[in-house]
C-alpha cells in the first residue's frame, strides 16, 4: 500500500507540475481530492487492512493529501501571479492625457492685492473698515482740510452726483467716519473702490486704494517709516530699498511720498519705461494726521498724534506682476483674468 | 513747471551738476520728474565761415567748399545748395556727434575728403523740417559751441510744483529753494527804473473799490515804445514752458512771470477810456471779449479791472481784447497786483478759463514782490522796446501784509518726529529758507518764534514748520522704528468676511471675478430694476454711455460676456462683487443726503459646461447649472433657512425668460434671482445660446447666514433603500412633492434623492415621470421590513392621493 500511494503522489505531483492554468489544476485537484477522488477510493479499501495496518495506512493516506493540499495551492497561487503579471504587463493608460476637470476659476488680480495688503496691516493689529462710495464733499474733501476753492481740489478731478454728493476720490472719507465714531486710540485700513474723472493710457476713472491711519498718544514720524517700511518690506520682499521723500497733502503734515527702488530696472537703467530713468517708483502717499483733521472729529491735536497713509492697488498689481496696462483690469478679458 | 538749467543758473551761485541738482531737490520735497538734455547728446560742433564753395568734380549733385574754423581751413563736401562764401555755419568736425548717436567721421566721398559736415536745423535736431544747412546770423564769431549760440547747452527740469509752494512757480522762486537746500548761494539782481516822463498820476487815475478782492495794485507807465517781434533768447525761454510770442512787450511780461513768478498785464493806455483804472467787483450783466477772441459774462462774484465805461481784463485771469497791447500801441501801462486767490479760483471755474497767471494768482503770489516785478519787467521793455518811463509808480496797498510770527516748541518736535532736535541747528534752517528766526524759552523749554518770508504762505502752523524742518534734515535721516501700542481687535468686519468667502466659492466654482465701472448707460440701467424709477445720474460723466451710477451688476456682466466672445473666448464664466446704487427714497429728508448703497454678487454663464473635452461630453449650461452655482454660495456662506422660489415679476422681466427664471425668498427677503436671459435680450447680444445670469444681495444674506454648527449623531443601525417611481402632472411643483414626502414621517425617512426626471415616450403629454430613492432609519434600532413597508406605502399612497401620482411598475 505505501509503494502505491507514493507512486500516487509521484503521479500527482507530475500532473500539478503540468497543470498550467487554473481550470487543469482544479481537475487534478478533484481527481486526488475529490469527494470521488483517488484517495477518498483508498480510505474504503482501508477496511481490508488488518486491524493493526489500519491506523498506519489512515496516517499515511492523510499524510499525502495534506501535502497534495498544499502543492496545489502553491501551484495555484503561482499560476495566478503569473496570470496578474501577464494582464499588467498589458494594461496601459496614456498618462499624459489631460485629467477631467472644470477650469478654476480666478480671483482678479486687484481683489489679490487688496487681500495681500488687508492680511499684512491685520496681522499688525489694524482693523478694517469700509465707507460708501458716493459720499458727501463734508467727508471728502472739508473735513480732510480741503476746503473749497482750494487748489488742491485741482489734484482730484471730481465726478459730482451734485453740488455736495460726489463720488468719492479716495477712501480717506472713511478715516473721518471711524474717528468720528470711536474715540483713539486707532489703527485701521479702509480699503476700497474710488473715482476720479481722469481716462487715458495710465488712468482708468475708477480704480482702488487702501487708505490707513494710526492715532494713539505717541505716535511719531518715525513710526510712520517703520510701519509702512515694514508693509513694503512684505509686500515687495525684505530687500526692496524703501525712500521717503517730502511731499504735499492737506490731511497731512509733514507728509511723504514713499518710493521703492524700480522693479523692472533695479534703477541702473536711464532709459527704464517704468520707473523714467529715475531708478525709484512712487507707491505710496503719508504724513502725521494734520490738526485740522483731528480737531474736524474733535480729538485735541495737543493730546494725540497719528499718521494715514494711501496707496493705489492697480498700481501694487502692476508692479508686482508686471501687468504694463492699467486698463487690462477692467477689460474682463478672461484671457487675463485666467491668470489668476 | 519747466525750468532752463541755465535760466536757474543765473539766480545761483555754484550750482550743482544737473543730476545732483535733480537728486536732491527731489529728496527734499521739488520732485524732478525728469531731466531732458536740450542738446540731444550733440558733441563736436562748432561755429564755421564758408570761405568758397566749388563744385565736386566727380558729382554734379555735391559741392566742395573751404570752411573756416579756429583751427584753420578745411575741406568740406556737401549736398547742400543754399549756402555762399561768407556765410555763417554749424560745422561737426571729425568726431563729432549728432542726435541718434551719428558719428562724423574724415571720409572720402566720390574720391574727394571730407573732414566733417555742415549741418541743418534737423541734423541738429532742433527742427521738424529744414530747407538746405542752416545759416546763422552774419555776426556769429567763428570758432564757438555752437551749442551755446542755438542756445541749446541746456537741461530742461521738469519739477511738479505741489500747489502749497507758489513761491517754486518761477526760475527765482526755484533758485531760493536750491540755494536753501544745497551749498549754492542765491543772487538777486537789484534793478533801477530810469524815469523821464511826467508823473504817472498825471497820466492814470487808479483805484480800487470797496469790496474788490485785490490787496494791492501797483503800475508803470511807459510812453512811446516800439512794438515789435522779441529777442530769439526770450521767444526761446518762453516755449519752453508753452507760452506763444505775441509781441515784445507782451512777451516780456510773460518773461517776468516766468522768471519772477508774478503775472504781469499790459493795457494799451490809449485805448483804456478816461485815463481810469478801477478795479472793482463786476456786475451782473456784464460782458467782456477776452483776447482769446471769447465774449465772456460775467457776474457779480467777479473781480474785473474797468475803465470809465467797460471792463478791461477779468482780474488775476485774462485780458481783455479792446485794451490789447498791438502793433499800434505806443502807450502801455503795466499792471502788477495781488488778487485774493479764492476770487480768483473762482472766477476762473466760472469761467471754465485758466492761465499762467490766474494759476499763480489762485495759489498767492508774493504780495511783498509786486513792485520788483513791476520794475524789472519795465527795464526790460525800456532796454528792448525803447519809450520813456512815467516818473512814479502807482502803488496801491492799504493794508500791509504781515506774516503772523508762529512758535515752534523744540520739544512738540521731538515727539512728533521721533529724533531728538536741536534747537540751534533747527533755528539755521529755518534762517536759510528765509524766515526770522528768535530763540526763547517757555516755562524753561526751548522754544524758537518763526516768521516766515510773505512768499510762504503756506506756513501758518507748527506742523509747517515741522516739515521745514524735518525736509532739510532730509527724511532718510529718521530712523524706522515700529510703534508701541496696546494691542487691540483687528481684522475685517462681517461683510468682509462674506464677500471673501463668496468671491472663493465662486472662483473655485470655476468663474472667473471681473472688475466693472460703477456707471452705465441708460439702456444698460433701464434693463433691469423698478421700472420707470428715476436713475442716480453723474453730473459731469466722461462720456454718456458712463452716466449713471449702476444698480445691478448684471448688465455690465452681459457686456463682459459680449466682449469675450468678440475675442473668441467662447466659454465665459464671470461674477463680480460690487455695490450698486439706487436714489434714496426719502431724498427730502437733508440728513440722508446719500443713496442707497449696497452690496452685490452677480454671476453669467455660457457657452458649453466642460469646455473642450476629449472625455466629457459636449453639453452646454444651463438653468440648472446656473442654479447650481447659486445654491452653492448660499450653502457656502451658511445659509441654513429653506430658499422658496417665486416667478420674477415686471421688474425683472425684460431681462429674464418668465419661465425659466426665479426669484430667491428666504423668509420674507428677496436675496435675488436667477435664470435664462430673456430671448430679446439673446439676441440684442448677438448670442447663439442662452445666457445665465444670476445675482444675489449679499447685505441680505450677511443677514441671515450663520456660521454656527451644531452636530447630528451618526446613525449607528442599518438603514433600509426604497425606490418609488411615478408619473406625475408636469405642473406639479418637485419642492411640492418633496416636502409632502419628508412630512410623513420626519423620524424615519433619513433623506430623499431624485434620480431621475424624464417625459417623452411612454409617458402621457402633459406629464414627467419622477424617480426618488428613499432611505428609512432610525436612530433607535435596525427598522424591520414590516415597518419600512407600511411608511414606503404610505408614501404612495400620498403621491397618489395629493398629487394624483400614478405609481409605475405594480
Amino acid at each position: 500500500m505505501r509503494e502505491r500511494l507514493e507512486e500516487l503522489l509521484n503521479e500527482a505531483r507530475a500532473e500539478i507540475e503540468k497543470s498550467g492554468v487554473k481550470g487543469s489544476l482544479l481537475t487534478v485537484k478533484s481527481k486526488y481530492l475529490g469527494r470521488k477522488g483517488v484517495l477518498q477510493g483508498l480510505f474504503k479499501d482501508i477496511g481490508a487492512l488488518a486491524v493493526d495496518e489500519r491506523k498506519r495506512a489512515g496516517e499515511f493516506i492523510n499524510t499525502v493529501k495534506t501535502s497534495l493540499e498544499s502543492e496545489i495551492e502553491t501551484r495555484l497561487a503561482s499560476i495566478h501571479a503569473a496570470e496578474q503579471a501577464e494582464r499588467l504587463k498589458t494594461e496601459r493608460l496614456d498618462v499624459t492625457l489631460p485629467g477631467r476637470a472644470r477650469s478654476l476659476g480666478s480671483i482678479h488680480p486687484v481683489t489679490r492685492v487688496l487681500y495681500e495688503v488687508e492680511d499684512i496691516f491685520a496681522s499688525l493689529g489694524f482693523g478694517i473698515a469700509e465707507g460708501p462710495e458716493v459720499e458727501v464733499d463734508y467727508y471728502n474733501f472739508e473735513a480732510l482740510n480741503i476746503p473749497r476753492d482750494h487748489p488742491a481740489r485741482d489734484m482730484q478731478d471730481t465726478f459730482y452726483i451734485n453740488e455736495e454728493v460726489l463720488l468719492r476720490t479716495h477712501t480717506s472719507p472713511v478715516q473721518i467716519r471711524v474717528m468720528e465714531e470711536h474715540p483713539p486710540p486707532l489703527r485701521i485700513i479702509a480699503p476700497g473702490t474710488v473715482y476720479r474723472r481722469d481716462s487715458d493710457v495710465t488712468h482708468t476713472p475708477m480704480f482702488h486704494q487702501v487708505e490707513g491711519f494710526m492715532v494713539d498718544t505717541n505716535v511719531t514720524f518715525s513710526n510712520l517709516k517703520g510701519v509702512l517700511t515694514h508693509f513694503l518690506h512684505s509686500f515687495f520682499g525684505e530687500n526692496i530699498e524703501v525712500r521717503f521723500r517730502p511731499s504735499f497733502f492737506p490731511f497731512t503734515e509733514p507728509s511723504a511720498e514713499v518710493d521703492i527702488r524700480c522693479v523692472i530696472c533695479k534703477g541702473k537703467s536711464a532709459v527704464c519705461r517704468v520707473c523714467k530713468g529715475s531708478g525709484w517708483l512712487e507707491v505710496l502717499g503719508s504724513g502725521m494726521i494734520h490738526p485740522e483733521v483731528f480737531k474736524s472729529v474733535k480729538y485735541d491735536p495737543e493730546k494725540v498724534s497719528g499718521f494715514a497713509f494711501g496707496l493705489g492697488i492697480e498700481r501694487m498689481a502692476m508692479l508686482k506682476y508686471g501687468i504694463d496696462d492699467i486698463r487690462l483690469f477692467f477689460d474682463n478679458d478672461l484671457r487675463f483674468l485666467s491668470q489668476y | 513747471m519747466l525750468f532752463s538749467y541755465n535760466w536757474l543758473s543765473e539766480f545761483v551761485d555754484g550750482l550743482e551738476p544737473v543730476q545732483t541738482l535733480a537728486d536732491r531737490l527731489t529728496i527734499t520735497g521739488t520732485e524732478i520728474e525728469t531731466v531732458t538734455d536740450l542738446s540731444g547728446g550733440i558733441t563736436g560742433v562748432v561755429t564755421a565761415e564758408v570761405v568758397t564753395v566749388e563744385p565736386h568734380p566727380n558729382a554734379d549733385k555735391l559741392s566742395l567748399c573751404d570752411v573756416k574754423t579756429a583751427e584753420g581751413e578745411l575741406k568740406i563736401v556737401c549736398g547742400a545748395k543754399n549756402m555762399a562764401p561768407g556765410d555763417k555755419v554749424v560745422l561737426a568736425v571729425h568726431g563729432a556727434r549728432l542726435p541718434g548717436d551719428f558719428k562724423i567721421k574724415r571720409s572720402k566721398i566720390r574720391g574727394v575728403e571730407s573732414n566733417g559736415m555742415m549741418c541743418s536745423e534737423v541734423e541738429l535736431g532742433i527742427a521738424k523740417e529744414s530747407d538746405g544747412i542752416m545759416i546763422l546770423p552774419p555776426d556769429t564769431p567763428v570758432g564757438l559751441d555752437a551749442l551755446d549760440v542755438l542756445g541749446i547747452q541746456d537741461f530742461i527740469l521738469d519739477a511738479g510744483i505741489t500747489p502749497n509752494r507758489p513761491d517754486l512757480l518761477s526760475m527765482r522762486g526755484l533758485a531760493r529753494e536750491v540755494a536753501a537746500v544745497t551749498d549754492a548761494t542765491f543772487t538777486c539782481k537789484s534793478i533801477t527804473v530810469e524815469e523821464r516822463g511826467g508823473s504817472v498820476e498825471s497820466l492814470v487815475n487808479v483805484r480800487i473799490e470797496d469790496g474788490a478782492p485785490c490787496a494791492r495794485y501797483s503800475a508803470r507807465v511807459i510812453e512811446g515804445v516800439k512794438i515789435s517781434p522779441t529777442p530769439d533768447y526770450i521767444v526761446k525761454r518762453l516755449e519752453v514752458n508753452g507760452l506763444r510770442s505775441v509781441n515784445n512787450v507782451v512777451d516780456i511780461t510773460n518773461y517776468a512771470l516766468l522768471e519772477l513768478g508774478q503775472p504781469l498785464h499790459a493795457f494799451d493806455l490809449d485805448k483804456i477810456e478816461g485815463s481810469k483804472i478801477i478795479v472793482r467787483p463786476a456786475k451782473s450783466g456784464e460782458t467782456i471779449e477776452t483776447i482769446d477772441n471769447t465774449v465772456r459774462n460775467l457776474t457779480e462774484g467777479m473781480c474785473v479791472i474797468a475803465d470809465e465805461s467797460r471792463p478791461v481784463a477779468v482780474a488775476g485771469v485774462m485780458g481783455g481784447k479792446s485794451s490789447e497791447v498791438d502793433e499800434t500801441t505806443t502807450r502801455v501801462l503795466i499792471e502788477s497786483a495781488y488778487f485774493e486767490p479764492t476770487s480768483v479760483r473762482r472766477t476762473s471755474k466760472a469761467l471754465g478759463l485758466s492761465s499762467d497767471s490766474s494759476y499763480r494768482f489762485e495759489r498767492g503770489v508774493d504780495i511783498d514782490a509786486v513792485t520788483e516785478a513791476l520794475d524789472h519787467a519795465t527795464a526790460l521793455i525800456l532796454k528792448i522796446a525803447g519809450g520813456m518811463v512815467a516818473t512814479g509808480r502807482v502803488d496801491l496797498y492799504p493794508a500791509k501784509y504781515e506774516a503772523k510770527p508762529l512758535v515752534f516748541r523744540v520739544k512738540r518736535a521731538e515727539q512728533l518726529l521721533g529724533i531728538p532736535v536741536d534747537s540751534k541747528e533747527v533755528a539755521e534752517v529755518f534762517t536759510r529758507l528765509g524766515m526770522s528766526v528768535v530763540s526763547g524759552k517757555d516755562n524753561g523749554a526751548s522754544v524758537l518764534e518763526v516768521t516766515p518770508p510773505a512768499y510762504r504762505r503756506d506756513i501758518i502752523i507748527e506742523e509747517d514748520l515741522l516739515e521745514e524742518a524735518a525736509r532739510l534734515f532730509g527724511y532718510d535721516n529718521i530712523p524706522t522704528t515700529l510703534p508701541v501700542a496696546g494691542l487691540m481687535p483687528g481684522g475685517a468686519t462681517s461683510m468682509l468676511g462674506i464677500k471673501r468667502r463668496i468671491t472663493e466659492l465662486l472662483s473655485s466654482a470655476g468663474l472667473a471675478e471681473a472688475l466693472n465701472y460703477s456707471f452705465v448707460s441708460r439702456e444698460e440701467f433701464e434693463v433691469t430694476g423698478p421700472v420707470g424709477a428715476l436713475p442716480l445720474e453723474v453730473m459731469n460723466p466722461l462720456s454718456v454711455d458712463q452716466s449713471i451710477m449702476r444698480r445691478s451688476l448684471m448688465p455690465s456682466l452681459m457686456e463682459c460676456l459680449k466682449r469675450n466672445l468678440q475675442v473668441k473666448n467662447d466659454d465665459v464664466a464671470l461674477f463680480e462683487v460690487a455695490p450698486v446704487f439706487a436714489l434714496n427714497a426719502v431724498e427730502e429728508d437733508s440728513s440722508e443726503m446719500l443713496p442707497d448703497q449696497s452690496w452685490k454678487v452677480a454671476g453669467v454663464l455660457y457657452g458649453s459646461r466642460w469646455g473642450i473635452s476629449w472625455n466629457s461630453p459636449k453639453e452646454w449650461v444651463d438653468f440648472y447649472d446656473i442654479k447650481g452655482i447659486v445654491e452653492r454660495v448660499l450653502d457656502g456662506v451658511g445659509v441654513r433657512i429653506p430658499m422658496r422660489f417665486k416667478s420674477v415679476g415686471e421688474d425683472d422681466a425684460r431681462l429674464f425668460h418668465p419661465g425659466k427664471s426665479a426669484l430667491i425668498k428666504l423668509g420674507s427677503a428677496s436675496a435675488g434671482l436667477f435664470g435664462e436671459v430673456h430671448p430679446d435680450i439673446q439676441s440684442r447680444y448677438g448670442l447663439l445660446k442662452p445666457a445665465y445670469l444670476f445675482e444675489l444681495d449679499i447685505e441680505i444674506l450677511s443677514a441671515v447666514a450663520s456660521s454656527k454648527k451644531k452636530y447630528r449623531p451618526l446613525a449607528r443601525y442599518p438603514g433600509s433603500v426604497r425606490d418609488v417611481a411615478f408619473i406625475v402632472d408636469s405642473t406639479v411643483a418637485y419642492s411640492k412633492i418633496l416636502s409632502s414626502i419628508e412630512k410623513i414621517d420626519t423620524k424615519l425617512i433619513e433623506k430623499v434623492d431624485l434620480f431621475d426626471v424624464y417625459c417623452g415616450n411612454e409617458i402621457p403629454e402633459g406629464s414627467r415621470s419622477i424617480a426618488l430613492r428613499i432611505t428609512y432609519r432610525s436612530l433607535a434600532g435596525t427598522l424591520k421590513q414590516a415597518e419600512v413597508d407600511s411608511v414606503h406605502s404610505k408614501v404612495q399612497s400620498d403621491l397618489t392621493s395629493r398629487f394624483g401620482a400614478e405609481i409605475r411598475g405594480q
